[in-house]
């Protein structure tokens, strides 16, 4: 298609920067939320418990919910650990059934590799968890629906079965990332974007911005809770060609903001510096003052991961 | 091929066609454009059956009014599967008013990374891709990135539609395309998703895209596609995914090589892409769709 710099385009994108530069400042969060973090050396503990006591010293409710778990499932490199570890999975999933779920389902829409159900294979997923494929969604080729006003755009189409959901579980690894910094449990939201409309990978959203993408896909999604795998996390260059970095941590949370602040203090990131985070201050809690830490204080398991040179100003002092 | 291996896909897409003739991308999904497409390819050698014109009508029905196609009958935007429908028209042999207005909007679409504010953009970015942005390829909606998948498709739309439409524009945007993809061919010899570095590190290639972009250079005067073409062999030996393997032996054959049949014990999944494109991959399968015949480079 040709450029075309006429007045019909100029005056419009005008007008738009104009309002948005009138745009009232989002009221920032004013409550607090209580974030847990519990220590699990290895997948090979009881890790079923663990949710559980998540989920108890975060006050979730789960009965009678439609419950989606949204694992991070990327590429399968058996070398490194890029994908939330299969038993995670299978612990939630055994967890949040026994807390009387009306449903339970997994469902995830990898950013560039077609092939889901081969991935899910490759990374255990189908010899892990029982009846897996009767159990999951495949999100990039679900049954869609619009939403009105996405991210300056009129229209945007998401999985019916995220709208569907009652609570949606974001259940990332705990990663820096390349091009955001870190990758937690708001930018894990991004599978939730369907690759049939928006391509492998989800280009649009890196033409609205990742970190606008992150921030509007989680504000559109409210009713959520996080569980970050930080039992093996990745650090360096994130998300996929980084190396694995033990950190023996899991974080349970229903406010995604101070999830992922508190993931960042744990893998010595300053929060404040991260901008999706600093964008997103409405919709939960970035400062320390305001997170009800439970379980472990993030202090006592910081655990330094590697920045890649482009991000080191974001180490937290 | 023996029968065990694609009769068992056939029945598979004649089963979960919906009743309005299209396929969704699992059974009791709605339908889209993309499984539709290659369903129908697959099953093209029923195409005087009615289920299979049932099919075809909704398809054509998907056009709109600029001569995109969009991705489903819910989804009122201009998707890059019009390149599988201008595919489809040819497998087809129609070439009408519609298939040319196809042709028309893909000849006019390209990555927003060649428009003037992101060549403007690129002069001054402080980390530049590499890219040689007049080499234009495609991108899976038009206002994102060109990448090498729907780069590949277009590629062979276009090639198939250069037999029945002559112009300057049509080969000069294959001449680029091909440019676009040979640029950004991994030191491996095969195709990542975009790019064949990010942050200064070389990327592999991955087996589908290498498969794809392969499928992009049939009759490429420009490429020697000998490493390609082995890496695209050393990838199908190791794959496990059935994905990549159906996409790397639809492009090995076209491009002639031999490859062992797969087991015929193995069940179609419900996955119906994955479904049709497997029944294409077969040796006496539809392929030869994908294979640009009678285009000269």
């Amino acid at each position: 298609m040709k450029s075309c710099l006429t007045r019909r385009v100029l005056l419009p994108a005008a007008a738009a920067a104009l309002a948005s530069c009138q745009k009232a400042a989002p009221t920032p969060f004013a409550g607090s939320s209580p974030v847990a973090v519990l220590k699990a050396k290895s997948y090979q503990e009881d890790l079923v418990a663990h949710i559980l006591d998540g989920i108890r010293l975060c006050g979730l409710q789960v009965k009678d919910k439609r419950v989606l778990l949204k694992p991070n499932l990327v590429e399968f490199d058996a070398a490194t650990a890029i994908n939330t570890d299969v038993a995670l999975v299978a612990a939630a999933l055994t967890a949040f059934r026994s807390l009387g779920a009306a449903s339970v389902i997994i469902a995830e829409g990898p950013g560039h590799r077609r092939d889901t159900l081969g991935l899910a294979d490759e990374a255990g997923y189908g010899k892990i968890i029982k009846d897996f494929e009767d159990n999951f969604v495949d999100l990039n080729c679900d049954d869609v629906s619009p939403i009105k006003n996405f991210a300056g755009l009129d229209q945007f189409f998401f999985p019916n079965t995220a709208l569907a959901a009652d609570l949606i579980v974001s259940m990332p690894k705990m990663k820096t990332h390349h091009w955001a910094g870190a990758t937690l449990s708001m930018k894990n939201f991004f599978g939730l974007v369907p690759g049939a409309i928006y391509g492998w990978p989800k280009n649009t959203l890196h033409y609205i911005g990742i970190a606008d993408s992150i921030v509007a896909i989680n504000r559109q999604f409210r009713r959520t809770f996080a569980i970050v795998d930080g039992i093996v996390g990745m650090e360096g260059n994130g998300p996929i060609q980084g190396t694995p970095k033990p950190s023996g941590v899991l974080v349970f949370g229903k406010d995604l903001v101070a999830v992922d602040a508190t993931c960042c203090r744990i893998m010595g990131i300053d929060p404040t510096k991260v901008g999706y985070l600093t964008m997103a201050t409405d919709l939960g809690a970035l400062h320390s003052s305001q997170i009800q830490q439970r379980g472990e204080n993030p202090t006592s398991v910081r655990t330094n991961f590697q920045l890649i040179k482009q991000y080191q100003s974001l180490r937290l002092t | 091929m023996p029968e065990g291996y694609l009769r068992p896909r056939l029945e598979t897409l004649r089963r979960h066609q919906n009743p309005d003739g299209g396929w969704g991308y699992f059974p009791g999904k709605r339908s889209w454009l993309e499984p539709t497409a290659y369903a129908l390819l697959a099953l093209q050698n029923e195409k005087e059956s009615p289920a299979w014109q049932k099919g075809w009508r909704l398809l054509r029905s998907w056009q709109r009014d600029d001569g995109a196609w969009q991705p489903n009958g819910h989804v009122p935007e201009a998707h890059w599967a019009t390149a599988l429908a201008i595919t489809l028209h040819c497998a087809n042999k129609v070439h009408d008013a519609a298939f040319r207005k196809g042709v028309d909007w893909l000849l006019a679409t390209s990555g927003a990374e060649t428009r003037l504010f992101a060549r403007l953009f690129a002069m001054v970015d402080k980390s530049p891709t590499g890219h040689d942005l007049k080499f234009r390829g495609w991108p899976w909606r038009p206002e994102a990135t060109a990448w090498i998948e729907p780069t590949a498709h277009t590629l062979v739309a276009l090639k198939k539609a250069a037999t029945q439409i002559s112009g300057s524009e049509l080969n000069r945007r294959i001449v680029l395309g091909e440019g676009m993809i040979l640029r950004r061919r991994c030191s491996d010899g095969g195709w990542n998703y975009g790019a064949k570095a990010a942050l200064g590190i070389e990327l592999p290639s991955y087996p589908e895209t290498t498969a794809l972009a392969l499928l992009g250079l049939q009759g490429s005067r420009e490429a020697d596609l000998t490493a390609a073409l082995r890496q695209a062999h050393h990838l199908w030996q190791d794959s496990r995914s059935r994905w990549s393997r159906a996409w790397l032996a639809i492009s090995l054959r076209t491009f002639g090589t031999a490859l062992p049949e797969e087991s015929e014990g193995q069940q179609p999944t419900h996955d119906l892409i994955l479904t049709a494109l497997e029944a294409l991959a077969t040796p006496d399968g539809g392929h030869r769709y994908f294979r640009p015949t009678g285009f000269a480079a």
